[in-house]
């Protein structure tokens, strides 16, 4: 185990610090937000090479606030704090979020931080799938400044996404989503405390005639080695009044853009056929909480 | 290179000296000798490690002792200030929802928190509160039963 | 039968309120001043030999203070398990402490001790380690074929067992059965999941006496392994019986590596050496063996059996450990017995494997054995429209039959009809429907299990240690201790014995305390295991009890001036039956206790000396029997036909207990075991990389147990008083069949509801879809 060969744990007090920190460490340090995943990582040795952990808990990034740009979540925001958000609670459009923040276990809900989650990368989590349905983009922090990375770039692959060694995620943002606008999150789990076999968000948008304007299907767990954007049955949607019969060939069409994996867990050919029914599910319950 | 840091332990402050991969739950077992939490799994999988931080229910085996400067741990031990029994721990021991015990201290300190906030829970409410915790003696039927009657007597 | 007070009574568990507080008498706790840490270097291959080792680098380093490789450890080959002699015909000694020859993934090759579980973690990557890699085989038809890498020069083709039994002609069976069903059904490696790890203190004193602190079911059975193992006679090795376990459930059953090793450590350094296993290390220590089992079952056309024949093939893995006597068991107990049948033949393999090795577990090979025949039961009466219920009666055992095994025996109490019948009306049986007249996504269904014989304890089996002893001493405040050395692993034995020794003593259960024990102080017992200890180990307390009970009366009547034929004890007096003469029991033990001559206010005041001593009981003895429980189990589920995911309504269980001795306990027991047997049918398996041999599922996150959200909102236990007159105020057994019977009937409730036959466990989602032919 590597975690046993860390020699520093710092605790900076501001993004600056961290910054500098990153900068000497280079890619010898891991940014910890809860620290929820990091004993799981290391388990499966993916932590090779860690000589420093760099805590950014004090570093203020804990607020969720409405801006110009959208809803803002900052990355030491953890799962038991946005759930309490009014916006996700309340608003449709939200659903798959909420959805997604309920089947952690409590312990995890109260560690786990949307920082921590996104930048995982891990395709078996479940908000990166609800958010990427809502077209979250990821805020990031360098020595050049902040920018703005859509989450399609974010995740790189397994485990990886696209930040620079010396940048670290300080938050995500909501872009404004049109008027009418539900959302829905499943999760396939063999039991109540357990990582994705396949989960699904689904969100659509519809004008005041019921035609569906935009429409968004991710699928995650072991469907591929990020959330998938099942372009193609979004586009059977994207146009049509939702109905039982079109819903159900953008469900089957999003088989044909998946190749998941077959493991312990799960075979490939499983795996496919979830991704099909929970898509079937989620949107049908993402048009009954337009209602 | 080991930390100092300061925190609040069960009410009482407390000096620790910390290595920086050292976990919670080896800190209050090793250097506390509070072995009330204790070490199922080591990876967030069991929950009978569980602990209060700053009033939350997490797992102590993955929280890094050394992120602790001035926040605040419960444990079992200091559920109750004064030797009394907190109404979670009569209603096991009344309902019969102690077996072997050793998920027992784990499964208290989630309940606690989530009765904190969820006065009168229903039995759903209840079995999904507990679902990060295991047991493999009482099928968890009977602590449903006590946590129901901690409840709704709260 | 007399009335009781103490016993039937729901009885708080002493240890309970200690528990919700922390617990501080597991043996995870326990530590010794200058104790060292020691952890295992495990092979990373399946299959090897070592050709050399060199722990130079590791002895180097600050902190370690030995190290242990083969060549260190006695060349003497033992069987683990605890419950047998070590060296017991019927058994296989297979294994050594340390080996030049590894045979599973994670088997340990050498060990260090230091003064840090850190440093000997970093010693264990200091030490070099030459494997010669052989052919593995990780599965039994591969293992068994000629050509197959052979694990252990005494098998051929692996095979390390091969009982065959043969009654009646089966042959001429066949030939008279109307139809013949055939099949195959297997199931998985489970583990118990015990939450307590595996952990050991051993102290090595100057002379070599060894003190051991462990967490497991057996003291006795420890004390022989240990002391066998170390080439020591029995009496240098002393077991501390732990105030409690964190559970067991037959995991705990047999000397792991860490007992052994941590005591030649101390042996070596001179000083307390500690090991605990990780949650990962536990996964690979100790198993549910999988089985195959063939069933073909002849039947006429009224719906009796003519004929049974099964074969069976269980894979224990690198070494044969409990996999001997668990076929044994599943052979007699989990098929044969089960019904009657006077043509039956089964023949089992224990098969060497490169598969991890296997150990006790709840049950121990009957579920493998109920999950093949009533499952095929199922499929026979579905076949041929018998009604489930209806056809188990026709071919069940009697009360009043011999005992199908045990010689000499008869099936005094057997209620297996009541349970059946009280069971169906509980969960309204008859309303049950047919498959295929069901429509929707989410369908539901009933199904039922049952394991029609079982054991009390282990009276009549070769080579099974089952003799219980006690020791009770009464105090002069009216209070009684227990000593005995049965290990609590949670399903409540100490609040069971002591409610026995109170109902016998005229005491409240509170006013018996089960005290301090270790090898050296109390009479031989056997584990914690075989659903033996309210029945064997009560039986023993009891006597202890009645003898210590007979003392006391004997003071009271000289200080009453009668017989003690003419006095009884209740509700804490001895009283002077058919009459107002009464003395508390507290006076009766001070008398017994006081000077010869006691100073009072009112002058000196003698008594005899036949009133003198401290009033004890003891008792050494074997059980005076092996009577059958009987256990059935209805389920309802739900399965949703899109996903295949099964959700469990109901359950009711109907178990032939003899006599309750605490009914909120026995509930536990049900409701634990239910869990247990859930988690087998539906989502345990431990699951290894096929080339490696690496476990896949070494931790919560990869192993499934249900947690609360998946346990059905209903359990319901029945349970059925009949008296058995040689068990302790009427008690047969409980634990076992709690866990047997839920995987069968998941599996028939499942059929019900879908029309789908699984038979290969866990029945996974993705097999039921794949049954409604979705994949």
């Amino acid at each position: 185990m590597s975690l046993t060969n860390v020699k520093e744990y710092f605790t900076p007090s501001g993004k600056d610090e961290v910054l500098e920190l990153l900068q000497t460490y280079g890619d010898s340090a891991l940014i910890v937000a809860g620290g929820s995943f990091v004993h799981g990582l290391d388990a499966r040795d993916l932590l090779i090479g860690i000589d420093a952990l760099i805590d950014i808990k004090n570093i203020g990034l804990d607020e969720v606030r409405n801006t110009s740009e959208g809803l803002s979540v900052d990355a030491l925001v953890t799962f038991t704090e946005l759930k309490k958000a009014g916006e996700i609670k309340d608003r449709p459009e939200f659903g798959a979020v909420r959805d997604a923040l309920e089947y952690p276990p409590l312990q995890i809900r109260n560690l786990a931080t949307i920082g921590g989650n996104i930048a995982s990368a891990c395709p078996y989590f479940d908000v990166p799938t609800a958010i990427m349905a809502l077209d979250a983009v990821v805020q990031a922090q360098g020595p050049a400044g902040s920018r703005t990375i859509d989450l399609q770039s974010f995740f790189a692959g397994l485990f990886q996404n696209a930040l620079e060694t010396n940048e670290f995620v300080t938050g995500i943002t909501f872009p404004q989503l049109p008027a009418r606008s539900a959302s829905a999150f499943i999760k396939l789990e063999s039991n109540a405390n357990d990582l994705a076999i396949v989960n699904v968000a689904a969100r659509i948008s519809v004008d005041d005639a019921g035609v569906c304007q935009a429409a968004r299907l991710v699928v995650g767990g072991g469907v591929a080695e990020t959330p998938v954007r099942a372009a193609a049955a979004e586009a059977l949607l994207e146009g049509s009044t939702l109905s039982e019969e079109t819903v159900q060939k953008a469900a089957e069409a999003v088989g044909t853009e998946l190749d998941p994996m077959s493991d312990h867990r799960a075979s490939a050919a499983y795996r496919l056929a979830m991704a099909c029914t929970l898509t079937r599910r989620a949107v049908r319950q993402a048009i009954e909480r337009l209602k | 290179m080991k930390k100092l840091i300061t925190l609040e332990i069960n009410g009482e402050l407390t000096e620790l000296s910390v290595e920086p991969s050292e976990s919670l739950l080896q800190v209050l077992r090793r250097q506390y000798g509070l072995t009330g939490t204790k070490r199922g799994c080591d990876s967030g999988g069991c929950g009978c490690c569980t602990v209060h931080l700053d009033g939350k229910a997490v797992y102590s085996c993955m929280v890094f002792a050394s992120s602790l400067q001035n926040r605040r741990v419960t444990t079992i031990e200091g559920l109750t200030g004064d030797g009394e029994l907190d109404p979670l721990q009569t209603a096991f021991v009344e309902k019969g929802a102690v077996q072997c015990g050793y998920c027992t201290c784990g499964i208290i300190m989630t309940a606690k928190e989530f009765l904190s906030h969820e006065s009168d829970p229903d039995e759903e409410q209840i079995r999904h509160a507990i679902a990060g915790n295991l047991c493999r003696c009482t099928g968890y039927h009977k602590i449903v039963e006590a946590i129901k009657t901690a409840g709704s007597g709260s | 039968m007399t009335k009781t007070t103490v016993v039937g009574q729901s009885v708080l568990r002493p240890d309970a309120y200690e528990k919700v507080r922390g617990g501080k008498g597991f043996p995870v706790n326990v530590t010794l001043p200058g104790m060292l840490h020691a952890k295992l270097l495990r092979s990373p291959y399946p299959h090897a030999r070592i050709v050399g080792i060199d722990a130079s680098e590791a002895e180097k380093l600050p902190g370690v203070k030995a190290v242990l490789l083969p060549e260190d450890v006695p060349q003497k080959k033992f069987c683990p398990v605890f419950f047998v002699p070590t060296m017991a015909a019927s058994m296989i000694q297979d294994m050594l402490i340390l080996s030049n020859t590894v045979r599973y993934t994670g088997q340990p090759v050498a060990a260090v001790a230091a003064t840090s579980i850190e440093i000997a973690e970093q010693a264990l990557e200091l030490i070099d380690v030459e494997y010669e890699e052989l052919d593995a085989v990780f599965d039994t038809e591969s293992a068994m074929r000629d050509g197959a890498p052979r694990l252990h020069e005494a098998a051929e083709n692996n095979i390390a067992k091969n009982p065959v039994f043969e009654f009646g002609d089966l042959e001429a069976g066949f030939a008279e059965a109307d139809h013949i069903f055939e099949g195959t059904y297997k199931t998985q490696r489970a583990h118990t999941c015990y939450m307590e790890p595996r952990v050991c203190v051993v102290d090595c004193d100057a002379d070599g006496r060894l003190t051991v602190h462990s967490s497991m079911q057996h003291m006795f059975g420890l004390r022989e392994k240990l002391a066998f193992a170390l080439d020591l006679p029995d009496s240098m090795v002393k077991v501390i019986k732990p105030p409690y376990i964190g559970g067991g459930f037959g995991g705990k059953l047999d000397i792991g590596y860490i007992e052994p090793i941590a005591a030649l450590l101390s042996r070596k350094t001179g000083r307390p050496v500690r090991i605990e296993q990780t949650r990962f290390e536990d996964f690979i220590s100790t198993t549910r063996n999988p089985i195959e089992v063939y069933l073909k079952t002849g039947i006429r056309a009224d719906g009796t059996f003519t004929a049974r024949y099964a074969r069976s093939t269980l894979d224990c893995g690198a070494h044969a450990t409990h996999g001997a006597e668990v076929i044994m068991v599943h052979g007699m107990f989990g098929i044969l017995l089960t019904y009657r049948c006077q043509n039956q033949t089964w023949e089992g393999r224990t098969v060497y494997t490169n598969n991890m090795i296997g150990g006790g577990y709840r049950g121990y090979g009957s579920p493998q054995g109920c999950f093949a025949v009533e499952s095929q039961i199922d499929e026979i009466c579905n076949e041929l429209g018998f009604d489930p219920i209806e056809f188990r009666l026709k071919n069940a055992h009697h009360e009043g039959d011999p005992h199908p095994f045990l010689q000499g025996f008869n099936l005094t109490t057997y209620r297996f009809e009541d349970c059946l019948r009280q069971g169906a009306e509980r969960i309204d049986w008859t309303q049950r429907t047919a498959p295929d007249s069901k429509q929707g996504v989410l369908r539901r269904g009933v199904g039922l299990g049952c394991q029609p014989l079982w054991v009390s304890g282990c009276v009549g089996f070769p080579d099974i240690y089952e003799h219980s002893g006690a020791i009770i001493t009464m105090n002069p405040d009216g209070t009684a201790n227990l000593a005995n050395a049965t290990v609590d692993m949670g399903s409540g034995q100490i609040t069971t014995l002591c409610q026995i020794a109170a109902e016998e003593l005229g005491l409240r259960a509170d006013q018996v305390r089960m005290t301090y024990a270790d090898t050296e102080t109390v009479p031989f017992d056997a584990p914690s295991h075989a659903s033996r200890v309210t029945y064997s180990a009560g039986n023993a307390v009891k006597a202890a009890a009645a003898d210590a009970k007979q003392k006391l009366l004997e003071v009271a009547a000289i200080m009453l001036d009668t017989d003690a034929g003419d006095l009884e004890v209740r509700e804490g007096h001895v009283h002077q039956t058919g009459t107002d003469r009464k003395l508390t029991i507290a006076e009766v033990v001070t008398r017994a206790e006081s000077p010869f001559v006691q100073m009072t206010a009112e002058g000196p005041m003698p008594t005899t000396i036949a009133e003198k001593g401290t009033i004890i009981g003891v008792s050494s003895l074997a059980p005076p029997s092996n009577p059958s429980p009987s256990s059935v189990e209805f389920v309802e589920v739900e399965v949703d036909t899109e996903t295949g995911e099964v959700k469990v309504l109901q359950a009711v269980f109907a178990h032939d207990v003899g006599k309750l001795i605490n009914p909120a306990a026995a509930e536990g027991q049900v409701e634990g075991g239910f869990q247990q047997g859930m988690g087998y049918a539906l989502m345990e398996n431990i699951q290894f990389d096929a080339e490696t041999g690496t476990c896949l599922t070494g931790d919560f996150l990869d192993y499934k147990i249900p947690t609360a959200v998946e346990m059905p909102r209903r359990i319901e236990s029945i349970f059925i008083e009949s008296n058995e007159p040689t068990g302790p105020f009427g008690a047969k057994s409980l634990s076992e069949p709690c866990c047997t019977v839920p995987a069968p009937a998941i599996a028939n409730a499942i059929f019900n509801a879908v029309g789908v036959r699984v038979k290969e466990l866990p029945i996974t989602p993705e097999k039921i879809l794949a049954g409604l032919g979705k994949l």
